[in-house]
């Protein structure tokens, strides 16, 4: 890390926004993880995207911080607070979100516009949300063997995948990333950033637009995103487990079962001699 | 029918009160440190789970997932896992294979369907049974250790320390400031459905309108923590090696460490057997 050759005040504002993300996001998804969704009919009523947070701090602040702050909060707080940490997937979420941020957070360069701010909100939401519907077909597309010859399951993935995509998108991103947002922005915008030790964003000195490298390293993020999802099923040709145990046969297991237990009753003789050696 | 089911929802709604959620929550994080798995070494524990978080991806022998599950059950029963985070896993994996099996029927898929869907919930289902017990059942300190020590990066396992500190202050005040909104208005009468939908889209108006002064106050704290890191220099030490060794020092390696990972390689060998014997 080359922290001393930055000057100091960028950096440990961007550690404050990271923070400042990481905690009121996290709150948010704690409180949403644990909610009861309503459900009327087909449509989900889930309060499910408190995205609005993360979506105005990256408008007002560095988007990359906020942004990355928004996954770690949601990582740490639900999920592995609660014991929800579901391993390798849950590096698709937060990458996904990452990404859906970063782009929101970027597209804005000046947070006085409203349409801007809107659109920007909106663009994230729908990034992140498809990106998220995509890794999901894939993902059972893959995991589930025999996927085409289950009658009616391809279909019945494309469908609740596809309407959840759309319901999330309409309801949750309409409602709670959108309005929230146009709310929030404007009414911060020039107020929250003293608080942080740091000048309003303005078009002039604001950041550049999003670049095709910005683009790339998006695309990028997403493909991560994909093989996270996906190396389950690239492992799961390249390590036969069952055939190796079928040619093996019966003898290895036995070995194996047998030094674990060896081992076993040696570690118990060690603790039991340490113990007595203390109680000497 | 109606009315029962009013009272369900009235019934889950007062279970679900700030109140209860905080109590959980504090109860997970801090509650359980005397178990047997709070008292196992992180690092040994976090071996433990890579094994059981991503081996029964790529198995698809019934025995064996069958052996894996039952073990990570009963590690999930040692570490004495708060209730509403197992509900929240049985709604969880509920809702990602269950559910699909419901529509895959109704889509005309019949029976054969639930057979790979069920290995695939097995699946699921261990994987994050072993991920409550590592996850809940340690001290967030130790498990921030326990991950710094892996090589995680200093701001992941910074987060997860600060995000157990802080936690029950930000939710007090989050719950103060949505109750000093609601003392200001007046909440509509929710006896007809038209009430009820105008109650619910003022709840979510009053919740988004709370985040305005909680993002403004926290803010200032988050500006106050960072200053005071930076004045222990912190942001230098989270990057120097000598720090880091000082820090993990504290961990121990014990015969009960390795007791555990014995036992459960046992019970795993034992399962390969029985697979092979079938």
């Amino acid at each position: 890390m080359n922290t001393m050759a930055k000057p100091a005040a960028p950096q440990s504002q961007k550690l404050m926004v990271f923070v400042l993300t990481m905690s009121l996001y996290g709150l948010a998804t704690l409180f949403t993880e644990l909610m009861p969704k309503f459900q009327v009919g087909l449509v989900e009523f889930s309060v499910e995207y408190f995205l609005f947070i993360p979506l105005t701090l990256a408008m007002l602040f560095d988007p990359l911080s906020a942004a990355l702050g928004a996954a770690t909060g949601e990582l740490v707080f639900s999920e592995i607070m609660l014991g929800q940490f579901g391993g390798l997937g849950e590096l698709e979420k937060f990458l996904t979100v990452t990404i859906g941020v970063y782009i929101a957070g970027r597209l804005v360069s000046n947070p006085g516009n409203r349409v801007l701010v809107g659109v920007a909100a909106i663009t994230g939401t729908a990034a992140q949300l498809l990106m998220g519907t995509v890794v999901d077909i894939a993902k059972v597309q893959f995991a589930v063997e025999d996927f085409e010859a289950v009658e009616g399951l391809p279909e019945s993935v494309f469908a609740t995948e596809g309407f959840a995509f759309c319901n999330d998108l309409l309801f949750s991103g309409i409602l709670f990333c959108l309005l929230p947002t146009l709310y929030l922005v404007p009414r911060l915008y020039g107020k929250i950033e003293p608080l942080l030790g740091a000048a309003p964003r303005t078009p002039e000195q604001g950041l550049s637009r999003l670049n095709p490298k910005a683009w790339a390293v998006c695309a990028l993020g997403f493909a991560c995103a994909v093989a996270a999802e996906m190396a389950a099923t690239a492992g799961m040709s390249l390590v036969d487990w069952e055939a190796e145990w079928a040619e093996s046969g019966t003898a290895m297991a036995v070995g194996m079962a047998a030094a674990a237990a060896l081992a076993v009753l040696v570690l118990l003789a060690m603790k039991k001699n340490q113990e007595r050696n203390l109680a000497c | 029918m109606e009315k029962m089911m009013s009272k369900l929802s009235e019934n889950l709604l007062d279970k679900f009160s700030m109140d209860f959620l905080r109590n959980q929550v504090l109860k997970n994080a801090y509650g359980n440190d005397d178990t047997v798995i709070a008292a196992l070494d992180p690092r040994i524990l976090i071996a433990w789970y890579l094994f059981f978080g991503v081996v029964p991806w790529f198995v698809n022998d019934l025995p064996f997932l069958l052996a894996s599950f039952a073990l990570v059950m009963v590690t999930t029963l040692l570490a004495r896992v708060a209730g509403l985070v197992l509900f929240l896993f049985a709604v969880g994996v509920f809702s990602q294979t269950g559910y699909l099996f419901l529509v895959t029927l109704l889509f005309g898929g019949d029976a054969s369907a639930a057979v790979p869907l069920l290995v695939l919930t097995l699946k699921v289902a261990t994987i994050s049974l072993a991920s409550v017990t590592v996850f809940s059942g340690l001290d967030p300190d130790r498990l921030s250790n326990g991950l710094m020590w892996f090589g995680c990066p200093e701001r992941l396992s910074f987060s997860i320390s600060y995000a157990y500190r802080m936690l029950p202050m930000l939710m007090e005040e989050f719950q103060n400031v949505l109750l000093s909104y609601r003392l200001r208005g007046s909440a509509p009468d929710y006896e007809t459905f038209v009430g009820k939908v105008r109650y619910l889209i003022y709840q979510v108006k009053i919740i988004v309108e709370s985040f305005y002064p909680l993002m403004l106050n926290t803010a200032k704290r988050s500006r106050t923590t960072v200053e005071a890191l930076e004045l222990r220099g912190y942001r230098y030490g989270a990057s120097n090696r000598a720090v880091r060794n000082i820090k993990l020092s504290a961990m121990r390696v014990r015969y009960d460490d390795l007791l555990f990972l014995a036992v459960s390689a046992l019970w795993m060998s034992l399962a390969v057997l029985g697979s092979t014997l079938i």
